[in-house]
């Protein structure tokens, strides 16, 4: 019967070895690109991923900017930036977010300013708040 | 008595099960195979306009592999690419190094969203592409470019080669569309 399982188990501990502890958490600023002047930010919410811009709002506005989010990548008003974000999540006894990437681009052209981007895997995985307060930590921290 | 070989040995009669499972696992899980430039250039690329102009080109942002081991795409391979396209297509007189060209190309890599396990690999990708006026500095276009490409079970059955080719593919589709936009520039 134990046998039965070698195979299984090499296979598990080979995925758990590749993938279990990997991290990754950087972001870079597009040159020429200044975010200090930056008041109010305008978070487009991902259809695939409808929760997370809560968080990020709810972190932006902690660092004290205004921020509001809408479904249409066109606001209404003109926001110092626009924010996108990808969210991508995984099960291993749970789901946890596994990545996520956060795009601040220019109203006006929809280019990237920054973007920052964190991985986590599953023995290191982080909550998705302190995913997103790591993400927009090195987005602000960029040079 | 025969001896037992490493099958036996290990594995027993419950070979088959767990060679299933082995190959399961090699189908669904993509890592460790590098993005290609051959697999990056447009097979055909026409112009609409063609430059008689030089260009410098340089990428950033790329990494071989991310933090799962998945492939991404090196800033020398797309840079690489991106000089075979512009050559093969005479959109520009020519591509040198260093900034004694008429126009400077930089590409950025923002962003990379790719599966880790699964049949069909779909890959997006987003590059900032900036084209400058060497001698004043200007950028003369700038724009974020999007592109995605879908690799199944049908364009290769191992997982890594898999979505090596879906990388490949929207590494190609970007470098089209950007390609295709300069073209339209009036410089």
């Amino acid at each position: 019967m134990l046998k039965r399982f070698i195979g299984l188990l090499f296979v598990i501990a080979i995925l758990s070895i590749t993938t279990g502890c990997a991290n990754r958490a950087t972001a870079k600023l597009t040159p020429g690109s200044d975010l200090s002047n930056i008041k109010s930010f305008y978070i487009v919410q991902s259809p695939e991923d409808l929760d997370t811009c809560g968080l990020i709002k709810a972190n932006l506005e902690k660092r004290g900017f205004t921020a509001t989010i809408g479904s249409d990548n066109k606001p209404a008003y003109k926001p110092d930036a626009v924010v996108t974000y990808v969210a991508k999540w995984m099960w291993d006894i749970t789901m946890y977010m596994l990545e996520l990437t956060i795009n601040v681009r220019d109203p006006a052209s929809d280019f990237p300013m920054a973007v920052g981007n964190s991985l986590h895997a599953s023995l290191t995985r982080k909550s998705p708040e302190e995913m997103v307060d790591e993400v927009l930590t090195n987005i602000f921290s960029a040079k | 008595m025969r001896p037992l070989n490493i099958k036996d040995r290990f594995l027993g009669k419950h070979y088959p099960p767990v060679l299933f499972v082995v190959v399961l696992v090699l189908m669904l899980y993509g890592c460790s195979t590098t993005a290609k430039h051959e697999g990056m250039t447009p097979l055909t690329f026409e112009p609409g306009t063609k430059h008689p102009k030089t260009v410098s080109i340089n990428v950033v942002g790329g990494e071989e592999f991310d933090g799962l081991g998945r492939p991404q795409i090196s800033n020398g391979a797309l840079k690489q690419a991106l000089a075979d396209s512009i050559t093969k297509s005479q959109m520009f007189s020519a591509v040198i190094e260093g900034m004694k060209s008429d126009y400077f190309l930089m590409i950025t890599i923002f962003s990379f969203d790719q599966p880790v396990f699964g049949f069909s690999f779909t890959v997006k990708m987003e590059a900032g592409w900036t084209l400058k006026d060497a001698v004043s500095g200007e950028t003369v276009w700038q724009e974020a470019i999007k592109s995605e490409n879908t690799a199944t079970t049908e364009d290769a059955f191992a997982a890594r080669t898999r979505l090596r080719l879906a990388v490949e593919g929207a590494a190609r589709n970007n470098i089209s569309q950007g390609l295709e936009k300069i073209s339209r520039l009036n410089l």
